[in-house]
């Protein structure tokens, strides 16, 4: 109980830093209005499952970049193709998300108004599966907001998304993910 | 006391830097709620209709088969050498809601034009546990019948057909679905594969299902039983399966009816299912989109 009395200062101060303004100005930016497309390129047939639903956060405090879509969104312009897509192939009853969160490995500067090369590495979760990937893309600073560009190859066995044998829609093994958001600061 | 120490090092550290903290977003859907999807992998199970829709501008295109039973052996290649009954049809779709359909089976040369009007779905989360669709249909038959007496005329030729399937997707792999149906044929006789000659009307509540035994397969059954009373009328019974490729679906059953459409599938006869009285059939299903 001693113990516990003397740890009570140092419990108080950091309570009562807390309430200081922040030390930094706000690092955070997000939105919940991006773009992604699934692109599926098979010989004879290329189609895009597009979603303006993309939901993204980047905290250059911390270097968090997470990002996520819910798949219900997604649209290839036939209809009967999404019901089989959501029913079918990502099961989005079970996973409705897309999601990916890392950590920025590149440097950027927030300040600098041009565009910046930036490397992350983290986690794509997609059908239930999770694997960690890199991804390349660019930032570019904007006023109070960063610009997002991003792109990367799922391969659908990777994350046990299952085909059909027999090909009628030509719906390709490699699909190439492409996001672009507009970030904005935010205080929270 | 140095587990305490420890949460209050944890706590402290937390306070001085929150940031530390992994605040990764909150997943919330967007899409909270939507009508079941695909309760059916086609308009099609077996032979019944369902109460899966069509979208606007979708055209779905089905040629379906039934040959003869398979208790001639392999001399008739189980029922094949026995020629099939053939069923091409295509339906558009008018709307989320509204398609129209016409078809052609080759027995009694039938020519039928039906709707579908999707008239309650069944939700994700709330509203109606069920779909229902209402699917009222003409047909007209256009054999000649030169032979008889008294030859047919065009009001002779006509039978109608109202058919509501009520739908239910129990879970992802099960659904069920009652189909209440009535038929009246205008004139009947022995020249038509009605079972019973003399009876112009007939009704029933057929049963349908499938369970998916793999995301893009899953085994299909029908069950019409024959509540009408009139002479000759059996039970309809068929088990089948469904293999969905991405465009197409291949539906492959073994039935104990040559029919294919509605009305037929109430009013003609069946074989004894238990005595081999039973035949391979199967339909193609394409959607195609229009525009």
């Amino acid at each position: 109980m001693k113990r516990l009395i003397r740890l009570t200062p140092i419990l108080i101060i950091p309570a009562l830093l807390t309430l200081l303004p922040d030390r930094l100005p706000a690092q955070k930016f997000m939105a919940d209005d991006g773009y992604v497309e699934f692109v599926s390129t098979a010989p004879l047939l290329e189609f895009e499952g597009v979603s303006e639903n993309l939901t993204g956060l980047i905290d250059l405090e911390t270097k968090m970049v997470d990002f996520y879509v819910d798949l219900n969104t997604l649209e290839t312009g036939i209809q009967r193709r999404d019901r089989d897509m959501r029913n079918s192939y990502l099961e989005t009853d079970k996973f409705p998300f897309a999601e990916f969160t890392g950590e920025l490995q590149t440097d950027f500067d927030p300040n600098l108004q041009e565009t910046q090369e930036a490397r992350v590495n983290g986690t794509f979760k997609i059908h239930g599966v999770e694997r960690e990937i890199d991804v390349e893309g660019t930032l570019t600073p904007n006023g109070d907001s960063i610009q997002l560009e991003a792109s990367w190859v799922v391969l659908l066995e990777d994350y046990n998304i299952d085909r059909p044998g027999v090909l009628f829609y030509q719906l390709a093994e490699e699909q190439t993910v492409n996001i672009s958001i507009q970030l904005v600061k935010t205080d929270n | 006391m140095k587990k305490i120490q420890s949460i209050l090092l944890a706590l402290l550290c937390l306070m001085l830097f929150p940031s530390l903290l992994i605040a990764q977003l909150e997943r919330e859907r967007v899409v909270t709620d939507q009508p079941e999807e695909l309760i059916f992998m086609a308009p099609r199970n077996i032979n019944l209709y369902t109460v899966e829709p069509l979208s606007k501008g979708e055209l779905h295109y089905s040629i379906m088969h039934t040959f003869g039973e398979v208790n001639g052996g392999v001399s008739e290649l189980w029922g094949i050498d026995q020629g099939a009954n053939v069923r091409f049809s295509f339906e558009y779709g008018f709307g989320e809601q509204f398609s129209l359909g016409i078809g052609r089976s080759s027995m009694d040369k039938v020519y039928d034009l039906s709707s579908r009007y999707s008239l309650i779905r069944q939700r994700q989360n709330g509203g109606s546990p069920v779909s229902v669709t209402v699917i009222p249909s003409i047909g007209i038959t256009t054999g000649s019948y030169g032979f008889l007496d008294v030859d047919y005329n065009l009001s002779d030729r006509l039978n109608f057909n109202l058919a509501v399937p009520i739908a239910r997707k129990m879970s992802d792999d099960l659904s069920l679905q009652l189909v209440p149906m009535i038929t009246h044929f205008n004139r009947v006789g022995f020249e038509l594969s009605v079972a019973d000659p003399a009876e112009n009307t007939y009704y029933s509540i057929g049963v349908g299902g499938r369970f998916k035994i793999a995301p893009r397969t899953a085994i299909t059954f029908q069950y019409i039983p024959p509540i009408t009373d009139a002479e000759n009328l059996d039970h309809n019974i068929g088990i089948g399966i469904d293999v969905e490729t991405g465009g197409h679906v291949f539906q492959m059953f073994f039935t104990t009816s040559r029919a294919l459409n509605e009305s037929y599938l109430v009013s003609s006869g069946n074989g004894d299912f238990l005595d081999g009285g039973y035949r391979f059939g199967f339909n193609i299903n394409r959607l195609f989109r229009i525009r």
